[in-house]
């Protein structure tokens, strides 16, 4: 009997099994759906992102025209937003909007996609409390439900149709009296579950790899191998996973129903309660420090900052001569001494920011540790990274909007302190966002951790199965 | 069969239920995540209100120790508003870790709330957090289904329920009996953690009083008629289903899309049915409106605004008028601001709120979606709720601007830009003061989920006389 008659064999047997097929159905449906409505969040960002772009442009036009205009004579609207002004310029007028363009393959996830800003305006008052935003307008009450994603079908509806498919792919042969039947045949027990599960597993991931495929030809990137690649691995890992498990409890060689009430008794310790009690352990051992007090410590810094205002001037100069060009120090002008203000505002705002974010950051790293107790968040955070919706690609796009807002002040503020007026020809030059997306290797070798650890999970199951089923006798 | 027979079933089905190994597991496992997360929760809460109360009262010692300035520099200066966490939140923290904790109120804008904790964890935190009320919508369910799957269908598989039925037991009876034991055993592991939630609450945490008791009474009542409806449910499935296989099975089934797949279609339909704009072409619609109105909404005309002082005060020049005209000016425009921020934020958060109806009305599919608006209105954590201290900020700022416009017209004169006051205007200014919403109006926000939980309730017990009635022996 070679694997091939085994899988024709339940070919057959999966199709008259009318349950089951409502069950795959039912699946494929949801697969769709979820694509479907990946596919909508993904076009709705992007005609967001179109809107921003658009916007800068738009801008810098009408800026161009004014400039054009005065520089012909005519009076400027109102002195306060003069575009000939340093500070109107680089200001909210001229701002720069930069753009966090969706992950390549967000229409599988929406990961923090809903709830991370994918945008920030940057001008030159740009700080660190700037980064406080909400992101996308969405009802909180959406926001904690959170999408029926591919990433939420994959992770938690896959592991239950897997095992639905395969609680029962020993023990029933035994409950039905065919195993010692089919265990004359020069086969082994290892060997018919292998070409069993290898069936359904082709069954199960191909339909998800199918409509993955699809999703990333409609609204995703396939030039973006790495991610694609890891896309898959996860997803073929993690469906694995649920597929070892199943035959390591068959082969312990306990009734249908048994098996039945294992596996679903380990779907939820491993992918609701375990994850839950990670969160619970993790917020009492390591809770991330308040951002409220954050508020009340950055209040309080500008307070100060604002009361040494005559200070600051020289101070500011001393830390930055390469600004001090054309700077008269004995009659600096109001707009640089409003400016030595802001910058020490900022300043302050860093230090109170660094030091919350460094407690943060340590927090997280410590919480990080025990995902790795759970498929499912191994297999989420997979998932997620390789849409390009995860934590870590939003971080990196806010940092480089950090350095972005200090090179727009570098342009800027020179012209601030020595009181310069800014022409249409300077409009060219100001500095543009430029996106540095990560690189496929640098997410491989990120999500490369979580999906080896998921590996060797499956490796350490798969082999409790391979040695259990080398035990299972056609007498049992 | 009289009620000394149910009495019997009663007590055989509580003892059953105590010796399976499986169920004495279970129930270990979900009394001590209930226990848990009560407890994580009830010191979450009681750290965040402690935090929120000392953020407010620091924010008014700014305010008021701001130092001599113009009021409407003071008014840019502005003062942070910070949500307070009702004494119920630690049951269900609802909403609250997606809405922003804090708001800074500010001349000529009404800000967003900001600092969402949800932003500042990591996405595995967001796929797993547990509260009680998730335990309480979420695994006691399941614990139900899989104490009564095998009630009816069981002892058909082992032939008992023909003998059973032999005795004279009515069949009605016997699945009373049968409800009541499994009420019994549930009964161990919710009426110490309830005890133990009321413990929390007596002990108290500090945020405002808004009859914890009377909610958490109702609050009580409201999971008691889940659960019920649950037993209900599966008791009727026993009854139905051919093997325990299948009832387990279809029990699990409806598990799956009562608490896994109903909620996230939910979102979709909501946000289909009622969309949202973008950030984006919300900020760029407010920011438009600011700046040159709307049809019937006009900014403020600085110069017409004089000519009408002058007129009302009977002078030739704006420098001989007794009042500031700027101040006056600067009120216009806060009001002309408010109209748009009124036109646009009440358009979004309406939109928010019928997104919610959608989730209550998905509920008539999945009751889950009932109880849990109902448990995150009553904890005091849900999106109406926000909104309430949301305005309740709003309206406090468009106070303090109008104290602070207000005296900068009063006290000074046109043309004056030296004019300050003092520690004396900013203690005058009342500080923020929130009553959160009485029980009545929270439950008036929810009648759609309490008919719905209701109707869930009654409709599981009437299929389940019907099941019980028409059940086959064997």
């Amino acid at each position: 009997m070679t694997a091939r008659t085994v899988i024709r064999n339940e070919w057959r047997l999966l199709m008259a099994d009318r349950p089951l097929r409502i069950a795959l159905g039912l699946f494929a449906l949801l697969l769709v759906y979820a694509l479907a409505n990946g596919v909508v969040w993904t076009r709705f960002q992007e005609r967001t992102v179109e809107v921003a772009q658009i916007g800068n442009v738009e801008r810098a036009q009408a800026l161009v025209r004014e400039l054009a205009d005065i520089e012909n004579g005519a009076e400027p609207a109102s002195r306060f937003s003069d575009p000939r002004l340093p500070n109107v310029l680089g200001g909210a007028r001229g701002r720069h909007t930069a753009v966090l363009t969706p992950g390549p393959l967000t229409a599988l996830a929406v990961g923090q996609s809903d709830l991370l800003p994918y945008y920030y305006d940057v001008n030159i008052y740009t700080n660190e409390s700037s980064f406080h935003q909400n992101g996308e307008v969405e009802s909180p009450l959406n926001l904690m439900v959170g999408r029926f994603d591919l990433a939420f079908v994959v992770v938690y509806l896959l592991p239950l149709l897997v095992l639905a498919l395969s609680f029962n792919v020993l023990s029933e042969e035994r409950e039905q009296g065919t195993l010692a039947l089919t265990l004359s045949q020069p086969v082994s027990a290892r060997g018919i579950v292998a070409a069993k599960l290898a069936f359904r597993a082709l069954l199960v991931v191909g339909m998800v790899l199918t409509v993955s495929l699809a999703g990333i030809l409609v609204a995703g990137d396939l030039g973006d191998p790495g991610r694609v690649l890891l896309w898959c691995a996860a997803v073929v890992a993690y469906a694995l996973f649920w597929f070892v498990l199943a035959a390591w409890v068959n082969s312990l060689r306990r009734s249908s129903a048994w098996n039945a009430t294992v596996l679903v008794g380990a779907w939820l310790v491993l992918v609701v309660v375990l994850p839950a009690a990670i969160n619970i352990a993790a917020g009492l051992l390591h809770p991330l420090p308040s951002r409220v007090q954050m508020v009340t410590a950055q209040r309080e810094a500008s307070n100060e900052a604002v009361n040494q205002r005559s200070e600051l001037l020289a101070r500011y100069l001393e830390d930055h001569p390469e600004m001090a060009e054309g700077v008269v120090a004995d009659e600096p002008g109001l707009g640089a001494l409003a400016w030595a203000a802001t910058d020490a505002v900022n300043r302050r705002l860093e230090e109170v920011t660094a030091e919350h974010d460094a407690r943060r950051a340590e927090q997280i790293a410590l919480v990080r540790r025990y995902r790795f107790l759970s498929p499912a968040l191994l297999a989420q955070e997979v998932l997620i990274d390789a849409a390009g919706t995860g934590d870590a690609r939003f971080a990196a796009f806010q940092s480089q909007v950090r350095v972005f807002a200090e090179r727009w002040r570098e342009f800027f503020v020179p012209a601030i302190l020595a009181s310069e007026q800014m022409n249409a020809g300077v409009l060219s030059d100001v500095p543009r966002f430029r996106l540095a997306d990560e690189a496929s290797a640098d997410v491989v070798r990120r999500a490369g951790v979580p999906l080896a650890v998921l590996i060797g999970l499956l490796g350490l199951v798969g082999a409790g199965a391979g040695v259990g089923l080398g035990r299972v006798r056609g007498a049992d | 069969m009289t009620s000394h027979g149910i009495r019997h079933i009663v007590r055989k089905e509580f003892t059953d239920v105590l010796r399976d190994g499986r169920f004495r597991w279970c129930s270990v496992l979900v009394g001590a995540l209930l226990l848990v997360s009560l407890g994580h929760g009830w010191v979450q809460a009681r750290e965040a209100q402690r935090e929120h109360a000392a953020a407010q009262s620091t924010a008014r010692e700014h305010w008021e120790t701001q130092g001599e300035k113009n009021p409407h520099s003071a008014a840019h200066y502005g003062i942070y508003a910070f949500k307070p966490r009702l004494a119920l939140s630690f049951v269900d923290e609802g909403v609250d870790p997606y809405t922003g904790t804090s708001v800074w109120l500010e001349a000529h804008r009404q800000n967003d709330f900001l600092l969402r904790p949800a932003q500042d964890a990591t996405a595995a935190q967001r796929v797993g957090a547990l509260t009680a009320a998730q335990v309480l919508q979420h695994l006691v369910p399941l614990l139900i289904i899989l104490l009564t799957f095998g009630a009816l269908a069981g002892e058909r598989e082992r032939g008992t329920l023909r003998q059973l039925l032999a005795t004279g037991v009515g069949r009605r009876d016997l699945a009373l009996g049968k409800a009541l034991g499994i009420a019994g055993a549930l009964a161990l592991l919710l009426v110490p953690a309830a005890a133990v939630g009321a413990a929390a609450l007596v002990v108290g945490s500090p945020g405002p009083a808004a009859s914890p008791v009377a909610r958490a009474a109702v609050l009580a009542v409201v999971y008691l008629v889940y659960f019920a409806a649950f037993v209900a449910l599966s008791l009727a499935v026993s009854a139905w289903a051919r093997s325990t296989r299948t009832a387990l099975v279809i029990l699990l089934g409806v598990w799956v899309v009562n608490g896994l797949v109903a909620p996230r279609v939910a979102v979709d339909l909501s946000k289909w049915l009622h969309p949202t704009p973008s950030a984006l072409e919300f900020a760029r619609t407010v920011e438009r409106e600011m700046a040159s109105g709307t049809e019937d909404i006009i900014p403020p005309d600085r110069d017409a605004l004089a000519e009408r002082l002058m007129a009302q005060y009977g002078v030739e020049r704006v420098e001989d008028l007794p009042i500031n005209d700027v101040g006056a000016y600067l009120q216009e425009s806060e009001e002309f601001g408010n109209r748009i921020f009124d036109r646009n934020y009440g358009a979004l958060w309406d939109t928010f709120e019928r997104q919610g109806v959608v989730h209550e009305l998905v509920a008539v599919a999945a009751p889950l979606l009932a109880v849990r608006a109902l448990s995150m209105g009553l904890a005091g954590t849900d999106v109406e709720q926000h909104r309430h201290f949301a305005s309740a900020a709003e309206t406090y700022r468009r106070d303090l601007m109008r104290r602070m416009n207000g005296d900068l017209t009063e006290n000074s004169r046109s043309g004056d830009f030296s004019y300050q006051a003092g520690s004396e205007l900013w203690e005058s200014t009342p500080p923020l003061r929130y009553d959160a919403p009485t029980l009545g109006w929270v439950l008036g926000n929810r009648i759609l989920s309490l008919v719905v939980l209701g109707g869930w309730l009654a409709g599981t017990i009437l299929i389940a006389a019907r099941r019980v009635r028409r059940a086959e022996v064997a």
